[in-house]
């Protein structure tokens, strides 16, 4: 069996179509998948590269594609117009604290208007790592794509996913960040 | 009907003076035997999923739909009329309609078959009493879904493929929540093992008492989808059928608990 995906996806890998990269959706998933309904069909059917690859990876990428898979996600990352990483904390604040925006607070703990979930590290005091330049950046790039550092995670790629715009992650940076923003000044909410 | 409507009074109040108990369990499965419990108590003795189990056999065993006829000759893998834990052998391939069936699919198929409903006449409500009906008769019997036939394997490998398929906006895949994460939690509910906790696939159907609703595992596979955006595979689909192949034929061994009673 195993000697059969192997082949199976050799015959994928390669350009398919003028898209290059690894596939993951068979011809026989396809059907199944088509067999769930238009829409459905529609979401799951356009896959990307960098999914499939999570998928067939299982979600744990081996050493050889490592390297080049954390490279192509950061050139994903795209910075707002004129640069600024950090924006206004309190537009920073609604968006990580509503379910269907950011929804930071349903995995990460450290807000003080939510509980917070521990699927992700606590983010409690996240302030204390200063604003330097290199700080702001790796926050941003986090945020606006965490596959960038952490492979398959599942943080969606909330730049990358258009869930939220440049300037709307630098707003959510200026939460985590700025002094006075009160993700630093307040206790987090803690269950 | 008169029974049904007595029990719904009582469950009414019961359900009303739920969720008073003063600490909450950190393991949800003590959690709900402890509502389950209090419950059982205050309603003198019936749960919620009485009530649907009671209308689904009504519904099974009632001669309805253009043949005027019940469910009774049914085939849920056992024989015509043979329901005692079969929910345990589901879904599996059937003969007459050569298809792996599940649960609601198969409840489908002899509404289809049997009592002649078209298939946009049937109601969802209805499936799901059945079901529970149908999986009250499996309760306490052993989970034994084992892929043999080449249909059934085949739809297994797709099922497995698709639970770790990644896609959408927030690359949503089964896999990683419910492997990479088990435990963890985002909201009230941890993340449950689908692969190593044999109790999880053994008891659905089942009534969640925090949401007062129930459900078949085609409902919470589609709110899973559902929870990260993405649209929702249709009931009775494949690739509901090849989940619930794959993730039942994890609990292999396990005691089932039907209807469950859940957060
Ligand atoms: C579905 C759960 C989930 C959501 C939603 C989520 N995260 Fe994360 N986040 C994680 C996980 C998991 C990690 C750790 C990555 C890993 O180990 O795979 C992480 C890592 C991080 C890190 C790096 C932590 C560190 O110590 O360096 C930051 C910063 C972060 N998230 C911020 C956010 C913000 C801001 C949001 C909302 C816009 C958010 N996350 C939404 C799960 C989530
Ligand atoms: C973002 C994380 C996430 C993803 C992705 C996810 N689930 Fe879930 N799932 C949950 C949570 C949280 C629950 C707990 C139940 C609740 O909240 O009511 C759950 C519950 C379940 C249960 C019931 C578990 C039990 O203990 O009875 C099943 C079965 C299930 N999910 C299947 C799936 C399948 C199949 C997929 C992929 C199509 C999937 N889930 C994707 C978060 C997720």
């Amino acid at each position: 069996m195993r000697r059969f995906y192997l082949i199976a996806l050799l015959a994928f890998l390669g350009p398919a179509s003028g898209q290059p990269g690894p596939v993951y959706i068979t011809p026989e998933l396809q059907r199944l998948i088509q067999a769930g309904g238009q829409n459905y069909a529609n979401v799951l059917l356009r896959q990307a590269p960098d999914q499939a690859l999570c998928s067939i990876h299982r979600n744990r990428l081996p050493p050889e594609v490592l390297g080049s898979f954390i490279e192509e996600q950061r050139r994903l990352i795209k910075y707002p117009e004129g640069g600024r990483l950090m924006g206004d904390w309190k537009r920073g604040e609604a968006i990580y604290n509503t379910l269907a925006r950011g929804n930071c607070f349903s995995c990460h703990v450290g807000s003080p208007l939510n509980i917070g979930g521990n699927v992700g590290p606590s983010l409690e005091k996240y302030g204390q790592r200063g604003t330097s330049e290199a700080v702001q950046r790796y926050t941003y790039e986090v945020i606006y794509n965490p596959w960038a550092y952490f492979p398959c995670t599942v943080m969606y790629r909330f730049g990358h996913g258009g869930l939220l715009k440049p300037e709307e992650i630098a707003d959510v940076v200026a939460y985590l960040l700025d002094p006075s923003s009160d993700f630093n000044t307040k206790p987090a909410l803690k269950r | 009907m008169g029974r049904f409507w007595r029990l719904l009074a009582a469950l009414a109040l019961a359900l009303g003076a739920l969720g008073a108990s003063a600490q909450e369990e950190d393991d949800p499965v003590k959690e709900a035997e402890k509502q389950k419990k209090q419950l059982l108590e205050q309603s003198g003795g019936i749960l919620p999923s009485d009530l649907y189990v009671q209308q689904g056999e009504e519904l099974f065993k009632a001669k309805r739909g253009p043949k005027q006829a019940s469910l009774e000759a049914c085939d849920f893998g056992r024989g015509p009329g043979r329901l005692e834990g079969v929910v345990g052998r589901l879904p599996r391939y059937f003969f007459d309609t050569r298809r792996v069936e599940d649960l609601d699919s198969r409840i489908r198929t002899c509404m289809i078959r049997l009592q002649g409903f078209r298939p946009e006449e049937i109601r969802r409500s209805e499936v799901v009493a059945i079901a529970f009906y149908i999986a009250s008769l499996s309760n306490e019997q052993t989970m034994y879904v084992r892929p043999l036939m080449p249909q059934e394997k085949k739809l297994y490998e797709l099922g497995e493929k698709l639970f770790y398929l990644r896609a959408g906006p927030r690359d949503m895949g089964c896999a990683s929540c419910h492997v990479t994460y088990v435990g963890r939690r985002a909201g009230v509910l941890p993340y449950s093992d689908l692969l190593g906790d044999k109790r999880v696939a053994s008891h659905w159907p089942a009534f969640r008492y925090s949401n007062d609703q129930a459900w078949t595992m085609a409902d919470r596979i589609r709110a899973c989808y559902a929870n990260l955006g993405m649209p929702a595979p249709d009931f009775y689909s494949e690739p509901i059928i090849a989940l619930t192949l794959f993730m039942n034929a994890q609990a292999r061994g396990a005691r089932m608990d039907l209807p469950g009673f859940i957060r």
